[in-house]
């Protein structure tokens, strides 16, 4: 092994800061939203069988379904502002998370291979992601997500490029 | 070097007929046993064939399955892929690219054994779900497959960086070449028979305790109708009476929970670790051990991700550690038991480290210091609010006096533990490794290299947010190790450090 051990200075390591962060499309709080409502839409569809053909007092299901819409109005937006992605010359990074913060950042140079994705509402809203891979197990890939389709790809084709280069 | 014909679809030894056999009865006994036992209390009849006549039939089924399995079970070499087909009703076909080849590890069960054939297992790092296994070949024929294996990966690599080259190089005169690897012929430590009943002694009972616990707990509920309809009036009967009695079972109870616990762990560590011997070479390490099954483990030292090193009292007692090597790959990250050293001391310890980090001192350590919110949140999951409950449960249901004191003392030996875990939760790092110690009753210590690392995450909870803290996840390709509760600046300042340690790392990291 050889080990080169170069005296650097702590001030010249480049630092991540949050304001460096890119926001994602504003199409992915509307699409988050509409997933989420019609997820609840269609439980309280589910429910409104329940009250005409079992008898189930409606407000069973009513009541917590307007809540649970009213928290995704109030809490999306707020989490959709600490959303954002970064990336530079040497990795990508992600950050999300309201309550439970979270900012990963995947080095070039251990990228195993790239993904491009998109859903049935993301076509609707053209919102795509793009997963990055790397090895032993999936607990630490990284996903980007809310990117335009064109961004999404030229992303990924991005970081192909780049971590192949590493190879 | 190779006789092997690879380049036509090859089965294995005929023998594996009786493997798969074995290994699909074995699938199949779960199921067969909940049949039968529901069936016992009445005479066991379907299809009036009684039940000798259906285990001759199954049986029979089953063999005949099994044929099928093997005759449609075939490898052979393609371009630069070692590919794997097989399955009866849906085809299979794995492609394993050579590059992508981590070890290739050998292993024999009981039926392999008996019958004097060697499993070949090939270890991929990523994320093939399906395991690459060929059950059964001659000795003979998996180590010639292995080497071969093990040779055309070097050769790729060979073209892609001559410098590698020299390292890899097997030298047939030096030993061993099983899987081109130098391995001195001595070994570093072999486990004798008062080593392993050493090491048997001071497992962690508790947990072998409850691993029997959850095995049999998991076969009384699937036979759960059967087992307890006939006692069902007793019980209602007792469990009246059931409240008073268990305060004297209760020590009678732990007693038999500790025997039991204590034997499992002696039979499991005999079973695992029967003739455990462990080799350092030049280039990598090998153990192998086993009791019913033997199983050989190769570690070339640029697989090893990071070393990861635990005791507990007992242990502690009479000197000894488990030294956990965690290796890149599939395999490793589900067998984790198995590429374990147990009873290793610290003379062995550090000459293992010597060998593979010799320069892990050369440069100094900065030290960073553990928010104390780890304490507080530790006291409050574990000790405040299941104590709190309890109280609440005790004082409105049951009203038992000498509960309260006893949650109390609970509540206090949280509260110390707690504060003993924090003390001990430390983190150094230096412009090559990152070590973390922490445990007090279960001392941890973890040595990760820096370049290793694969992605680092920042995590900060509206706990941790409120007090300037953030939590640091380093991933690694043999899994991820958990930073708590660093001040927020600390945190960030690592977490461009390691990733400056990462980005600018040249050396192979696979």
């Amino acid at each position: 092994m050889i080990f080169e051990n170069l005296k650097i200075d702590i001030d010249q390591i480049p630092v991540l800061e949050q304001e460096d962060f890119e926001p994602l499309r504003e199409d992915y709080l509307y699409m988050r939203i509409s997933s989420r409502i019609l997820f609840l839409l269609f439980a309280s569809g589910v429910g409104a069988l329940f009250s005409l053909f079992a008898q189930l007092y409606f407000g069973y299901w009513l009541y917590p379904i307007l809540t649970l819409m009213l928290f995704v109005l109030i809490y999306e937006p707020l989490a959709f502002k600490v959303k954002g992605y970064l990336l530079r010359d040497h990795d990508v990074s992600y950050k999300t998370g309201l309550l439970f913060f979270r900012q990963t950042t995947v080095p070039f140079n251990r990228i195993q291979h790239c993904e491009y994705n998109q859903g049935l509402l993301g076509r609707l809203f053209d919102i795509a992601s793009v997963k990055v891979f790397t090895a032993g197990g999936n607990t630490s890939d990284l996903s980007v997500k809310g990117l335009s389709k064109e961004r999404a790809i030229k992303l990924r084709d991005h970081i192909t490029k780049l971590s192949s280069a590493h190879e | 070097m190779n006789n092997l014909e690879l380049i036509k679809p090859q089965r294995q030894s005929i023998l594996g007929v009786a493997v798969i056999f074995f290994s699909n009865l074995r699938k199949a006994f779960n199921f067969f046993l909940a049949v039968v036992f529901v069936n016992l209390g009445t005479k066991f009849r379907i299809l009036s064939l009684g039940l000798e006549e259906w285990a001759y039939i199954l049986s029979a089924v089953f063999l005949v399955i099994s044929y099928l399995q093997y005759l449609k079970f075939t490898f052979y070499i393609k371009g630069d892929n070692f590919v794997i087909e097989k399955g009866v009703l849906s085809q299979e076909k794995i492609n394993v690219p050579f590059a992508r080849i981590q070890t290739v590890n050998t292993h024999q069960n009981i039926v392999q054994r008996i019958l004097g054939v060697v499993g070949l297992k090939i270890d991929t790092a990523g994320s093939i779900q399906n395991e690459i296994q060929i059950p059964a070949l001659s000795k003979k024929h998996a180590q010639q497959l292995r080497e071969y294996l093990m040779e055309r990966k070097y050769e790729l690599k060979e073209e892609d960086a001559a410098q590698d080259l020299d390292e890899a190089r097997v030298d047939p005169s030096a030993g061993d070449s099983f899987d081109n690897l130098k391995i001195d012929s001595k070994p570093i430590l072999e486990l004798s028979i008062k080593d392993l009943l050493l090491v048997g002694l001071t497992q962690n009972h508790f947990r072998s305790g409850l691993f029997l616990f959850a095995i049999v707990n998991g076969y009384v509920w699937q036979f759960e109708d059967f087992l307890l309809k006939p006692f069902e009036s007793y019980l209602e009967e007792t469990a009246q009476s059931f409240l008073t009695q268990w305060i004297i079972l209760l020590p009678f109870a732990i007693l038999v929970f500790l025997i039991i616990s204590v034997l499992a762990s002696l039979v499991g560590t005999a079973l695992t670790h029967f003739q455990f011997k462990f080799f350092l070479g030049e280039d990598g390490m090998r153990m192998s051990s086993g009791l019913i099954s033997k199983n050989t483990f190769n570690v070339p030292f640029g697989k090893i991700q990071y070393f990861k090193w635990e005791s507990n009292p007992l242990r502690a007692l009479i000197g000894y550690y488990t030294l956990r090597i965690k290796q890149a790959g599939t395999e490793a990250i589900n067998d984790r038991k198995l590429i374990s050293i147990p009873g290793i001391q610290a003379r062995s310890l550090i000459k293992v480290l010597n060998r593979q980090y010799p320069d892990r001192k050369k440069m100094a350590y900065q030290s960073f210091q553990i928010n104390n919110l780890l304490f507080i949140q530790l006291a409050v999951w574990l000790g405040l609010i299941p104590s709190l409950l309890a109280l609440v449960f005790n004082f409105f249901l049951i009203e038992i006096l000498w509960i309260y004191p006893l949650i109390l003392c609970y509540l206090a030996l949280v509260l110390f533990f707690s504060y003993r875990y924090f003390l001990s939760y430390k983190v150094k790092v230096n412009p090559d490794f990152t070590l973390i110690k922490r445990g007090w009753v279960f001392p941890t210590t973890l040595l990760i290299p820096n370049y290793k690392l694969q992605n680092i995450s920042l995590k900060q909870s509206i706990f941790q947010k409120r007090r300037a803290i953030a939590s640091l996840q380093l991933y690694t390709a043999a899994g991820g190790e958990n930073i708590s509760h660093l001040p927020y600046n600390e945190a960030h300042e690592l977490y461009n450090y390691l990733l400056f340690c990462i980005e600018s790392s040249k050396l192979k990291w696979m």
